[in-house]
């Protein structure tokens, strides 16, 4: 409990490479070190769902601001993102918007190289690290969706982004909404503050529902491997991480939270694929995991994603003194111990601890570019899809994957460059134990 | 609750009555309360590896017992069985030819030769049935774990072991590590406090394959269903109960004592098949979250994959200190180091019980308190935390094949009956489920659920 973060930070980056120091010396001191009242332009790369509500959350956190570009893989969702979010803030739309609405690949590129002030990042998470990468070395603001990255040199990638960011005075802000959500945050508060007491064992669980996606997208009207991928990104862990880096990862960064952002020292999973077609790429559909922490905590997480199973979000903190129990869905927070009631979250006399926090994220983050002090986060989302990844990978091999070996795996599923016309057939489920799910991580 | 559906209430009734006997040795009297010191004939069903095991212990726990009678669905195991036994225990063997039964029904002509005792160790999925019979024909009995693969079995076994007691019958169950004296002090110390109220248990049984299954072309065209499925037991949920109910049972067992054999609320699994086993139908891992009285909860993940992390510790959490079984067995309260890359590292000097009394063979143990309490007149019966282990068990299996949640009381009265019907060893036809897809109807509708 009392180790305090610095000091696991720097663990954290020593345990990675020498080279993201290197990387992260000497880069100029840029503009934003200071109040700032501009009118900010923001590019939108990733127009998907999550895309959508991010960009509309964007566009209401502030009032100088404006949708200055967008990039998307596919034309179609280019169109439709901009008539979508044209309803919702016709004020704050660049009226040239259009010549700067870039399709394709390397549409983010393009995106960053036209005069924005801010990206927001929300394509299939497989890209995230090449467009931090590419942001931050353009000196933009960031805004992230979560997870950071699907594979270890990605997690690598990005973390030396983050580092850059900091020099540089830039922001990277994340999408891991608990955090910014008042009733997470006061309790949380309390349980680093000690009201648990030492902690003991964590426990949480992601079950939910299948809910088969792109029903309109298959082989047949996709004309390459990439194309096909991308039209149904969430099945491919290259592209998505699979469900436990890509969904679940939400209950797991609650874990580390408790923790106070400590990446656990191992992770032991089983997990597989039930019931998922043959359309449903190569990710799995349910994960049960052991995570444990150098000072002896222990943490338990189940994921699913089947229909018609139980289904459960929930969190539970065991520790000395109480234990906590929480769905965060329904707002619901309680500190318990064998007397009954210790403390019950409310949202106090007016709801003034009630909040949005898909908008308060970006509330926070302008707020603070406004300042002159732009928020970093990037450390504590790079921890927790680290550890989402310890634990996919744990189950994909069957190991038990300690945080160095998940840092400095060698998988790559990640291309470094891609491209629609490229070679690149779906990889095979992986089963546990076997040469093809553990050799590509260089493990002996 | 209906009066007439077996429920959690009961489970907990049994679980404290059988604790407050076992602790204050007041056994009540019963027909056979009284010692005996006559030859025990010891009738022996099921004769592979453990039950051989088993035997042999059996013969070694008293010195007045004689192996009387065997049973076997395989001449040649039985045959091998019988010549280890013999060259170990020359002199305690006197299973003549027409004491050596061939068949299915080979155990009720065991319990028809005139013996005291019966060993049951075939595949599980018989254990009900045999158990019933024993039970009725006034048989001592050793039966190995699990004591059923579904739950009318179960509720079968639990009306047998009450039976039991009625009649004063000794009833010992093959969880082992109750008779092992480190794991007794381990389990006592906790319960008395040691570290606090407990919070969570985690229990691992990451292992490899037991006996995986041949495939079609290896099937002789002269078996019958049955004899096939028999013949590959581990492998059919209706013989072998699944990984989690045959082996990780041993595990569940813990978290049951841990516990005080007080069953859960319920239970949440994940788990699947992730290598192709022929036309097997049990899972190769699965996960389970037990929920028990005050949130506690106890969780267990099992594995029998090859080239994958093994582990068989148990790991518990209170809410004044930390205990656990690997790398021996350790209590530690607040001084607990932070250890820095093994997280159960802890401090030598500091608050810590680590176990050094003597070991001695558990399985050695279970017979020779088995035969003590016969002959002090004061037979043990094992029934009621047997019974709590392996519906544990079968609960965490039914919540991961079906999706569910699922309550103790929803699988006590599952109504997925897996015993074949047609118990033919020549022409007996049977079809298993295929393995199971959690949240579909052909998963969840067997149980009877509302």
């Amino acid at each position: 409990m009392s180790k305090h973060t610095d000091s696991t930070r720097r663990d954290f980056i020593k345990a990675s490479t020498a080279t993201a120091g290197a990387a992260a010396i000497a880069f100029p001191n840029v503009t934003f070190g200071k109040p700032n009242s501009a009118k900010l332009k923001i590019g939108w790369i990733g127009c998907g769902g999550r895309g959508s509500g991010a960009i509309n959350q964007a566009l209401a956190a502030d009032s100088n601001i404006e949708l200055h570009a967008i990039g998307e893989a596919f034309q179609d969702k280019a169109e439709a993102g901009l008539e979508r979010i044209k309803k919702y803030h016709p004020g704050k739309i660049s009226e040239s918007v259009k010549k700067r609405m870039f399709v394709g690949i390397d549409a983010y590129q393009k995106v960053i190289d036209s005069g924005v002030d801010v990206v927001l990042l929300a394509t299939p998470p497989g890209f995230r690290p090449q467009h931090i990468k590419a942001a931050v070395d353009a000196g933009k603001h960031v805004f992230a969706e979560k997870p950071m990255a699907t594979d270890a040199p990605g997690v690598q990638s990005v973390m030396q982004s983050i580092e850059k960011a900091k020099k540089q005075g830039t922001s990277i802000v994340d999408g891991f909404v608990w955090r910014w959500t008042y009733a997470q945050r006061d309790t949380y508060e309390k349980i680093l503050g000690g009201d648990l007491g030492d902690l003991q064992a964590i426990y949480s669980s992601y079950n939910n529902n299948a809910r088969k996606r792109y029903v309109d997208w298959n082989r047949e009207n996709t004309k390459t491997d990439v194309e096909y991928m991308l039209r149904r990104w969430y099945y491919f862990t290259w592209l998505s991480g699979d469900h436990i880096v890509e969904q679940a990862v939400h209950s797991i960064d609650k874990m580390l939270w408790a923790k106070n952002d400590e990446v656990p020292a191992y992770a032991v999973a089983n997990g597989g694929r039930q019931n998922r077609g043959e359309e449903e790429g190569n990710i799995y559909d349910h994960f049960g995991v052991e995570f444990a922490w150098a000072d002896g905590t222990q943490g338990y997480h189940f994921s699913r994603q089947m229909d018609n199973c139980e289904n459960g979000v929930w969190d539970r903190v065991y520790g000395s003194k109480g234990k906590y129990t929480g769905e965060s869905g329904r707002k619901l927070h309680v500190f318990s111990n064998k007397d009954g009631l210790m403390w019950r979250w409310n949202a106090g006399p007016n709801g003034e601890r009630s909040n949005n926090g898909y908008q308060t994220e970006h509330d926070e983050m302008y707020a603070a570019i406004r300042d002159g002090k732009p928020l970093n986060t990037g450390e504590r989302m790079i921890k927790t899809t680290l550890t989402a990844m310890m634990a996919r990978t744990a189950a994909y091999t069957g190991k038990k994957v300690t945080k160095e070996m998940m840092l400095n795996s060698k998988e790559q599923l990640v291309p470094d460059k891609i491209s629609f016309d490229m070679q690149f057939p779906p990889r095979a489920v992986r089963h546990a134990g076997r040469d093809e799910a553990i050799k590509p991580h260089g493990w002996s | 609750m209906k009066n007439d559906t077996p429920n959690r209430r009961e489970f907990i009734k049994a679980g404290s009555t059988a604790a407050v006997a076992a602790s204050t040795l007041s056994f009540p009297t019963v027909t056979f309360g009284k010692p005996d010191s006559r030859k025990l004939k010891i009738g022996f069903i099921g004769c592979g590896g453990r039950g051989t095991g088993a035997a042999n212990q059996a013969l070694a726990a008293d010195s007045n017992v004689e192996l009387w009678a065997m049973g076997e669905v395989s001449e040649a195991r039985l045959k091998s069985s019988l010549t280890n036994i013999s060259k170990r225990k020359p002199g305690m063997v006197n299973v003549d030819k027409k004491r050596q039964f061939i068949g299915l029904d080979a155990y009720k002509k065991v319990l028809d030769s005139g013996v005291d005792l019966v060993i049951l160790t075939t595949p599980p999925g018989f254990r009900p049935l045999h158990f019933k019979a024993a039970v009725e024909a006034g048989k001592h009995i050793f039966l190995e774990k699990p004591m059923a693969t579904d739950a009318p079995g179960l509720r079968s076994v639990m009306e047998s072991y009450k039976l039991a007691e009625k009649k004063g019958l000794a009833v010992v169950a093959g969880f082992c590590w109750r008779y092992d004296p480190g794991r007794r002090e381990f389990f006592k110390r906790i319960a008395d406090g040691a570290i606090g109220d407990v919070q969570s248990m985690y229990a691992t049984y990451y292992t490899g394959p037991v006996k995986p299954m041949p495939p079609d072309n290896k099937r002789d065209e002269e078996w019958s269903d049955i004899e096939w499925q028999v013949r590959n037991w581990y492998n059919f949920a209706w013989c072998g109960g699944d990984g989690l109910v045959e082996q990780a049972v041993h595990s569940v067992d813990k978290i049951s004592w841990l516990f005080g054999d007080v069953p859960p609320h319920s239970c949440v699994a994940v788990g699947g098949r992730q290598r192709p086993n022929n036309s097997g139908n049990i899972w190769d891992h699965i996960e389970v979250n037990y929920l028990f009285d005050q949130g506690a909860r106890g969780f267990l993940g099992q594995r029998q994959i090859p080239g994958c992390h093994g582990e068989n510790n148990d790991y518990i959490h209170g809410t004044k200190g930390r205990a656990q079984i690997g790398g021996g067995l350790i209590i530690t309260g607040k001084d607990a180091i932070k250890g820095e890359t093994n997280n159960w590292t802890y401090n030598p000097n500091g608050d810590l019980w680590r176990y050094t009394g003597p070991g001695g063979n558990m399985y050695q143990i279970e017979h020779d308190e088995l035969f003590a309490s016969i002959r002090d007149g004061h037979p043990i019966n094992n029934g009621a935390r047997m019974c709590n282990a392996t519906m544990m068990a079968l609960m965490g299996r039914i919540a991961g094949y079906t999706g569910k949640q699922v309550t103790w009381d929803m699988a006590l009265n599952s109504k997925q009956d897996l015993f074949p019907k047609d118990q033919n060893w020549e022409t007996g036809k049977h079809t298993p489920p295929a393995e199971a897809i959690p949240g579909t109807k052909e998963a969840i509708a067997p149980h009877g659920w509302a």
